[in-house]
């Protein structure tokens, strides 16, 4: 894949980013999860904080309540007999106001008007102790009978029941908020327990549900992997991945695919490649037995015959037998050795040929002559025209090709059958038939007969030959551009040599 | 004693090779007759016809080969014990090995010296 290609397709299709992001979007559940508890605990915090200063408030609004009473029966009490004790009674109790006042003014709710309220009425104690106690326990020092008239005593009673009327007013309200504020505790603490609860079930399944992706979208492919590059070792080129997913991990499955076909071609190519040396090395070693068999053959006659006519003292007509059949024999071995070397020409590639103006009518009626002399059981018939067929070629070749096409017919064939020769011209072509009447080519070896040292049947029904005539002639006519085919007759074969006409003929 | 002369030991060569049967009759001379096969089926049919007192087997032939005749031959009843020749142009230790194993008497390669063959046939016929 090129280097410019991976950005904008393989964002979305990128493994990596795809784990990267999912991963991101777990932690961010989780923390988002997380962070509701922690605010849900914190408002729980800041209820259960409230709720304890309302009660706090609470308290110290009833608690001033009793000290505000404490306050003005002490007053009553000196004013009635200022002796010391009542004194410090009413010291003590100018004192000890302050305590559940202060706490009373920071408890309070400063947003609520609480506080305020509060404020005024530490005031109000204030002003009550040192602008009407005060006052009054120094008359009564003067005056008792003053002190406790009735004008003095109903702005002492006044100025107590609006105290206390405050007072109790400021109880009621921090009692109701701290009712209030503990019900918001206890929903709140409701709440916070609830959102623990859903980060607690909701975590691990978030992770498991991030596991099971993380397995599917890596794990899998990769066992998949595993298991077939296991299968690819132990020699099963057959297995495939499925790289129908867009990301690595399909990329990746159709380089493991496209590595396995090739391995496989590769493989069969060389496997090919082996059954073909073994083939040529087959044909090599049969080529040798053959030819050792053939060279030997005639060589055993040649070496016998000599032994016998210089060993032996012979009439001199059985001479002249034994050293006809010495000179048969060793033609035929140079003949072997000829064909032989065609072939070899041929299989080199160095084979050329001449190119002269050759009529081949002359030419098959000098072989035929040749054959028909060879053979007289047979009898060849010729069924050409007068006039002359001229193709371009290499005349010793051609000879060799209808020497060998005829030889082949008469010896395939029976006594006194007969073997037919015709031709025929078109502007282009000339073409020559063989016909015999002989045994004809049985179908299982039609397909073969063209190939050096291929013999067919030929062995079995004792007809001798190299095997190398067909495959040298055939070699010969395609050196001129021409065919060399065979077809079954009713009866015996029929070969057909086609070759190009020579121009202006 | 005016009786004809003792009737000469017959001779079955086993050859596809004319030649060869030529040249086999020539060197074993005119102390045999001689009948030719140019196949095992031949060779068989002229067994019918006269057991021979020695057969000159060639390996390689049409058909058949040489071996298994002989093999046939030596697993058969009356002509079981008749010497055998065989003469071969496969002459490898492998090959005489299973010619003697086949049931061969002497084996012979080709090319072959006359004078040694027909000693190899006397004294097998003689025998």
């Amino acid at each position: 894949m090129p280097s410019h290609a991976w950005s904008a397709i393989s964002f979305r299709r990128s493994v990596v980013t795809r784990v990267v992001a999912v991963t991101a979007l777990g932690a961010a559940a989780i923390a988002l999860t997380l962070s509701l508890f922690y605010l849900a605990t914190a408002r729980l915090r800041a209820a259960n904080l409230a709720d304890r200063r309302a009660t706090t408030a609470s308290v110290a609004a009833l608690t001033l309540h009793d000290r505000v009473g404490d306050l003005s029966a002490a007053l009553d009490a000196v004013t009635r007999n200022p002796t010391p004790r009542t004194l410090a009674r009413w010291h003590g109790a100018a004192r000890s106001w302050q305590g559940p006042a202060r706490d009373l003014v920071r408890a309070s709710v400063p947003a609520g008007g609480e506080r305020g309220v509060a404020t005024l009425l530490q005031a109000q104690i204030r002003s009550y102790i040192s602008d009407y106690g005060e006052l009054l326990i120094k008359i009564a020092r003067v005056s008792r009978a003053t002190a406790r008239s009735s004008d003095a005593t109903t702005e002492g009673a006044t100025r107590v029941r609006a105290i206390l009327t405050s007072t109790d007013a400021l109880a009621r309200r921090t009692a109701e908020d701290a009712v209030t504020r503990s019900a918001a505790a206890e929903r709140l603490s409701n709440e916070a327990t609830a959102s623990g609860i859903a980060a607690l079930v909701l975590t691990p399944i978030l992770l498991v549900l991030l596991g099971i992706w993380l397995a599917r979208t890596i794990a899998r492919p990769l066992q998949q992997g595993v298991a077939a590059s296991t299968a690819l070792a132990a020699g099963d080129f057959t297995v495939r991945l499925d790289d129908s997913r867009r990301d690595e991990f399909g990329r990746l499955a159709s380089a493991f695919n496209e590595m396995t076909t090739s391995l496989a071609a590769a493989r069969e190519e060389l496997f090919n490649r082996a059954e073909q040396l073994a083939e040529a090395e087959r044909r090599q070693s049969e080529l040798t037995s053959i030819v050792s068999h053939e060279v030997r053959t005639p060589l055993s006659s040649i070496i016998g015959f000599t032994r016998l006519l210089l060993q032996r003292d012979l009439p001199a007509d059985q001479r002249r037998q034994y050293l006809e059949i010495v000179d048969a024999q060793s033609t035929r071995l140079a003949e072997l050795v000829t064909d032989f070397l065609d072939v070899r020409l041929i299989q080199s590639g160095n084979f050329n040929l001449s190119h002269e103006m050759l009529d081949l009518h002359a030419l098959i009626a000098e072989q035929a002559e040749l054959a028909g002399a060879a053979a007289p059981d047979h009898e060849i018939v010729l069924a050409l025209d007068d006039e002359p067929l001229v193709v371009s070629g290499d005349q010793l070749r051609m000879t060799q090709v209808l020497a060998n096409l005829l030889n082949n017919a008469v010896k395939y064939s029976p006594a006194k059958s007969t073997v037919t020769v015709t031709s025929g011209v078109d502007p282009e072509t000339a073409t020559i038939c063989i016909d015999d009447e002989g045994i004809g080519i049985p179908p299982e070896h039609r397909p073969r007969i063209f190939e050096p040292f291929y013999r067919g049947a030929a062995p079995a029904v004792g007809i001798a030959g190299t095997g190398l005539g067909l495959a040298v002639s055939q070699q010969i006519v395609q050196a001129h551009g021409g065919t060399l085919t065979f077809e079954p007759r009713q009866r015996g074969t029929r070969f057909r040599i086609r070759l190009p006409r020579a121009n202006g003929a | 004693m005016a009786a004809a002369e003792p009737l000469r030991p017959l001779i079955l060569i086993c050859d596809d090779e004319p030649p060869l049967r030529e040249l086999q009759k020539a060197a074993l001379g005119s102390g045999y007759r001689y009948v030719e096969a140019a196949n095992t089926s031949e060779a068989e049919a002229q067994l019918a016809v006269e057991p021979p007192a020695l057969i000159v087997l060639d390996v390689m032939l049409p058909g058949k080969s040489g071996l298994e005749f002989l093999r046939e031959l030596r697993e058969s009843g009356h002509s079981r014990s008749i010497p055998v020749v065989v003469v071969s142009a496969w002459q490898s230790a492998t090959d005489q090995q299973a010619a003697t194993d086949a049931g061969a008497d002497a084996f012979l390669g080709k090319p072959f010296d006359p004078d040694a063959f027909a000693r190899v046939v006397s004294d097998l016929v003689s025998a």
